[in-house]
């Protein structure tokens, strides 16, 4: 491998900081930019998909921004106390929103045709709750592998019925491809957190990519959001 | 004719108010907004607990008008609608 690619690939802390911020921000830009929308249309497809981006906020915080933030107001004594427990404390918070995450952003598409129902909510956040505790609990890397297929399967055929059922609609074809996309590099950065040594020479350009994506849209967001 | 959304329906009451020059009683509202009554006035007591319209007393007789938050509305409506489209809400 090339020096320049082996000096990329080699992601440090900093790095990975700079590379939740740019998400949590984005992730923020969308919650807030879309505030006003909701308030005065109340449309519940808008607010599962607001929550969906402040859960990917919360979720990002939890990946690596914590340990910032502890160290920038001096309560390393936190972490240090017993950074077993606060690892597992922090993995399991941000599986927990990330897996809610991809959750409401499914839900914002399919809420309509699944229909209103309180008790899918709580199916969510089960099915998160879930997926954290046999993340910390099972420690097995092929059982992570496992759960993570069978989400993106899960995304996928129901971005495949959602786009069947519209296949007469033009509009709406590319953003499909970005929930996809989106998916996808969600569970790659699962994954090469749990199993670091899985995607280490591509960790680089998972970060690329996954903060790529949340730009785009959020471009996509305020474009629509801020125009009168 | 599609099957008008809660918010078409609210976009609708809310543009009838602005243009009779925001001001009308509730019986012509009820017959241009074209919902049955009972409907109509949910959305009313909805639209007036979210402080989109407002009730006045105008010469003894009962008025509705817009409150500045329901002129927000149908300023934003084009974006919500196109926002909803775009992201396929």
């Amino acid at each position: 491998m090339p020096p320049f690619i082996e000096h990329l690939t080699m992601l440090g802390f900093g790095a990975e900081l700079i590379y939740s911020f740019v998400i949590i921000i984005c992730s923020l830009m969308i919650y807030f930019g879309t505030k006003e929308l909701y308030e005065l249309s109340s449309y519940k497809g808008i607010k599962y998909f607001r929550l969906s981006f402040l859960f990917f906020a919360v979720a990002y915080f939890f990946r690596s921004f914590i340990k910032f933030v502890l160290d920038y107001f001096s309560l390393r004594e936190i972490h240090e106390f017993s950074p077993m427990f606060f690892g597992n404390l922090t993995l399991f918070a941000f599986m927990y929103f990330s897996s809610l995450a991809i959750f409401f952003l499914l839900y914002s598409v399919m809420w309509k045709k699944w229909g209103e129902n309180s008790s899918r909510i709580y199916l969510f956040h089960l099915s998160a709750f879930v997926i954290s505790l046999a993340v910390i609990l099972l420690r097995n890397s092929w059982i992570y592998l496992g759960i993570n297929l069978i989400l993106f399967v899960a995304v996928l055929s129901t971005v495949y019925i959602s786009r069947k059922d519209a296949k007469k609609k033009t509009k709406g074809h590319n953003l499909y491809i970005i929930y996809l996309l989106l998916s996808f590099f969600w569970i790659l950065n699962i994954i090469d957190i749990l199993i670091p040594e899985f995607l280490q020479t591509i960790q680089f350009f998972i970060y690329l990519t996954s903060e790529f994506i949340f730009l785009m849209i959020l471009y996509k967001v305020l474009k629509k959001a801020g125009s009168d | 004719m599609a099957k008008r959304g809660k918010l078409d329906i609210t976009y609708d009451i809310l543009k009838t108010i602005q243009k009779s020059n925001n001001l009308i009683k509730p019986t012509p509202l009820l017959r241009k907004s074209n919902t049955s009554t009972a409907r109509f006035k949910e959305y009313l007591a909805e639209l007036t607990a979210k402080n989109f319209v407002e009730k006045t007393n105008h010469k003894g007789e009962n008025f509705i008008s817009l409150t500045n938050k329901g002129f927000k509305f149908l300023e934003k409506y084009s974006t919500i609608v196109n926002f909803i489209d775009e992201f396929e809400l």
